[in-house]
């Protein structure tokens, strides 16, 4: 038995996007994470070995539109949740015969039908206050319950995860 | 059984791009072509940066298709003689190959095989 929504594993498979390099950053290969949420569906955030961001997506089965709820959710993670904005997050329905044969029999067969709608979560480079450019990097370090997305220059060598670093500065005090 | 006469049949197939756009120029202007002609339809392309060719874009994007504030590019449609307008894809965000990967999939699909059926009826 499966959440109402979650995406089997052969779907996953079949909107799985390998490769690519960190672009406009480091060139090093992107690498996939999976992340957990009380949603039913499947985060996926895609971040060079450096932590910075190229897109983060949420898929889920279903009929409806998930990007409030994905919105929301994205907030949680990121500080100062102001950086989660409506236009950049961009809906896609992917219906099934532009998965593959075994995905579009199983989107076809199941009753009733269903698309697989997938959230996209895209924050392009940008200039702080101060004119110096901002990137949106991830830290997925076990200090903190969730991963945590923030902004900083695209530069940064070490961690510069604001949730760590708060934590690190109360346990010095 | 023969089909029925009045039967629904494609009658154009749209793309929704931008030239700037890796996704779509030219990888999807070629592939639209293709299906196009596979299905004996004309093509229609709409540029969201031309003002007349956007607002019609924004509408069928609005009412049949992906929207979002800032909607992904392409987008594609087919049009039926019944009127009904089908979203058939939408870019992948994460790679311009993937984009290319759901082109191909999508030429060999069991729904392009029964939408051959119905336009040569």
């Amino acid at each position: 038995m499966t959440r109402r929504g979650a995406v089997p594993r052969l779907l996953q498979a079949a909107l799985a996007a390998p490769g690519a390099t960190c672009y406009r950053h480091c060139d090093r290969p992107i690498r996939t994470r999976g992340v957990r949420s009380r949603l039913p569906g499947v985060w996926q955030v895609r971040a060079c070995p450096s932590g910075v961001v190229s897109v983060t997506s949420y898929m889920e089965w279903t009929r409806r539109d998930p990007t409030e709820e994905v919105r929301r959710q994205l907030r949680r993670w990121t500080v100062p949740s102001s950086l989660v904005r409506g236009r950049d997050l961009r809906l896609a329905t992917r219906h099934g015969p532009e998965l593959g044969r075994a995905a579009e029999r199983m989107l076809a067969a199941n009753r009733p039908k269903r698309p697989i709608r997938v959230v996209y979560w895209r924050v392009y480079p940008f200039r702080a206050r101060d004119g110096s450019e901002r990137r949106l990097f991830a830290c997925f370090r076990r200090a903190h319950r969730s991963l945590v997305f923030f902004a900083a220059p695209p530069t940064t060598q070490a961690n510069a995860c604001p949730v760590c670093h708060r934590r690190s500065s109360t346990a010095g005090d | 059984m023969p089909p029925a006469p009045h039967a629904p049949h494609p009658r154009r197939l749209t793309v929704v791009l931008a030239q700037w756009c890796p996704h779509c120029v030219p990888l999807s202007v070629r592939h639209g072509r293709r299906l196009a002609r596979t299905l004996g339809v004309p093509l229609r392309i709409l540029d969201i940066d031309r003002r007349a060719q956007e607002k019609l874009a924004d509408r069928l994007v609005r009412d049949h298709g992906d929207s979002s504030p800032d909607y992904l590019i392409p987008q594609v449609f087919l049009e039926w003689s019944d009127g009904e307008v089908q979203h058939l894809l939408t870019g992948f965000s994460e790679r311009v190959p993937r984009t290319d990967r759901a082109w191909r999939d999508l030429f060999a699909s069991d729904w392009l095989k029964a939408t051959q059926g119905a336009a040569g009826r």
